[in-house]
């Protein structure tokens, strides 16, 4: 068991500005930083507030950054970080709660309205089924993590900027309107903070666990929004 | 339900800057090629810079006395929708925009002038 | 569907409000990070940078050919100093900018009307690469013209 340096972003409302702590954790290689996060929360400081939820990539709530990156806690591994200590923060662009906990009441606004939550996914409408496996149901590929807010430059200089999440959205439903009202929504990404102030960094997809291909999608919308193809990507 | 989104008329204000932008900054590819090569790849002097004399030779030839022209309003053109694109992502007011446009615009049309103006001297005294 | 300016200023107030603090006010230097690492925020933030240089250079050269309207004896002034090393260094500085805007914007244009989406990072660098052997003959000509 080899023992790692932490240094863990700290912040609590009553308790003045933020610091970062230093820990020494016991971790393996193939450990995860969120393993090492909780093993800081048990052996440590139970005080340190942390979100997770699945240990699998699936739900997106354990989103910070790691070493200055965007990362899924739950699958990134301690042993593919450069040696030397292992920074964790929230992440970026995100008002903090506590800790490494961040409010993602901003981010869910961002969205056009309505915003189901999940929806199972017609398209491709014939997927490759695993071995092993008669059937699977396919929802959307974005988990809602966050992390392609957190990446993006433009969102850092401004948060009335609906970021890439939502403009993905809106292009998935162009790709799969099943009756939502696409004129409405292309008028939403038309907007003044929408489709039109992403400058193609590209970081979003960088960040994304998830293959959504985040700044693709916007710019396949951007063409739906030019009177071109109708949003396929 | 099939999409509407080819039927619906594109965000026409938005768009047509952003296409502006990229066929102004397109266009600039080949014009800022001609003019740097033109003013510093040419001439024999240190730096390829134009004498006063081979200056006013050069604005004397119709071809290029145009080329300048359309490059002067087009790079003014890309620089102002480009700072237009920069301060915007300052969270400014939706009246704070329109001013800006403003601005902008009266800034574009006062560069435009002035330099065309320039033009206009030095090829008049070739 | 667009967003009020009510909707806008609920998000601002947002930021003053007690409760969660912002970890970061976003404004007119979050966009330059020195700290992230991302080539494609470095190509943002340069993209940026060289558009302000050009902007200043526009109007900076606009200001130098003005010279000319004084004659020969004012623009051969001019000449004298633009001819310095260090001036000639500022031309190559010039010429850079020209090249990172002018590639990083070809490619911000070809992946904003759907081309080379999938490829825009191979594109970004290839574009790099093009720009480094024009920079390269390019300042070879202008330092060696000295």
């Amino acid at each position: 068991m080899d023992t790692r340096t932490f240094r863990v972003f700290r912040f609590a409302r009553d308790d003045g500005p933020s610091r970062f702590d230093t820990f020494e954790v016991e971790a393996a290689p193939g450990d995860t930083v969120l393993d090492a996060l909780r093993w800081i929360k048990i052996h440590h400081d139970p005080s340190l507030a942390i979100r997770h939820s699945c240990f699998h990539a699936s739900c997106g709530t354990c989103g910070v950054r790691v070493n200055g990156r965007e990362a899924l806690a739950c699958v990134t591994r301690v042993g593919d970080q450069d040696e030397g200590r292992v920074t964790v923060e929230p992440l970026a662009n995100f008002p903090v709660i506590a800790d490494l906990v961040v409010d993602m009441t901003s981010f869910v606004q961002r969205f056009p309205s309505p915003h189901p939550a999940a929806r199972i996914s017609e398209f491709p409408t014939s997927p490759e089924v695993p071995p092993g496996i008669d059937e699977y149901q396919r929802f959307e590929d974005c988990i809602e993590c966050g992390l392609c807010l957190s990446a993006c430059p433009v969102a850092a200089t401004d948060d009335t900027y609906v970021g890439p999440a939502a403009l993905a959205y809106a292009q998935r439903i162009l790709e799969e309107p099943r009756g939502a009202d696409v004129g409405a929504l292309l008028d939403w990404a038309d907007g003044d903070n929408a489709a039109w102030r992403c400058h193609a960094a590209f970081e979003c997809t960088e960040a994304c666990p998830s293959n959504v291909r985040p700044a693709q999608r916007i710019m396949h919308l951007r063409r739906a929004l030019t009177g071109g193809r109708d949003g396929g990507s | 339900m099939a999409s509407t989104a080819s039927a619906r008329e594109p965000g026409i204000h938005r768009s047509r800057t952003w296409r502006a932008t990229a066929t102004s900054g397109v266009a600039l590819l080949v014009l800022v090629t001609v003019h740097m090569v033109a003013h510093h790849f040419v001439v024999e002097e240190v730096g390829g810079l134009r004498t006063y004399a081979q200056v006013l030779d050069y604005i004397a030839n119709p071809v290029m006395f145009v080329i300048e022209c359309v490059f002067l309003v087009i790079v003014t053109a890309h620089a102002m929708l480009g700072l237009r694109s920069v301060l915007f992502d300052f969270g400014l007011s939706a009246s704070a925009r329109r001013r800006l446009e403003r601005g902008l615009l009266v800034l574009g049309i006062v560069t435009v002038a002035y330099g065309l103006t320039l033009i206009g001297v030095l090829a008049s005294r070739a | 569907m667009s967003r009020s300016e009510d909707e806008l200023d609920v998000i601002r107030a947002a930021r003053e409000a007690r409760g969660p603090v912002l970890r970061r006010s976003p404004g007119p230097t979050a966009w330059f990070d020195i700290r992230k690492t991302g080539t494609g925020h470095w190509a943002f933030s340069l993209n940026r940078i060289t558009s302000l240089g050009l902007v200043l250079y526009l109007y900076l050269h606009l200001a130098v050919l003005s010279m000319l309207l004084g004659g020969e004896g004012s623009w051969h002034g001019f000449l004298e100093i633009a001819t310095t090393p260090v001036f000639l260094g500022l031309d190559v500085l010039l010429v850079f900018g020209l090249l990172f805007h002018g590639l990083n914007g070809l490619r911000v244009a070809l992946v904003g009307t759907g081309i080379a989406t999938e490829r825009q990072k191979a594109l970004f660098w290839s574009f790099m690469v093009l720009g480094s052997i024009l920079l390269l003959g390019a300042a070879l000509h202008i330092i060696g013209s000295d």
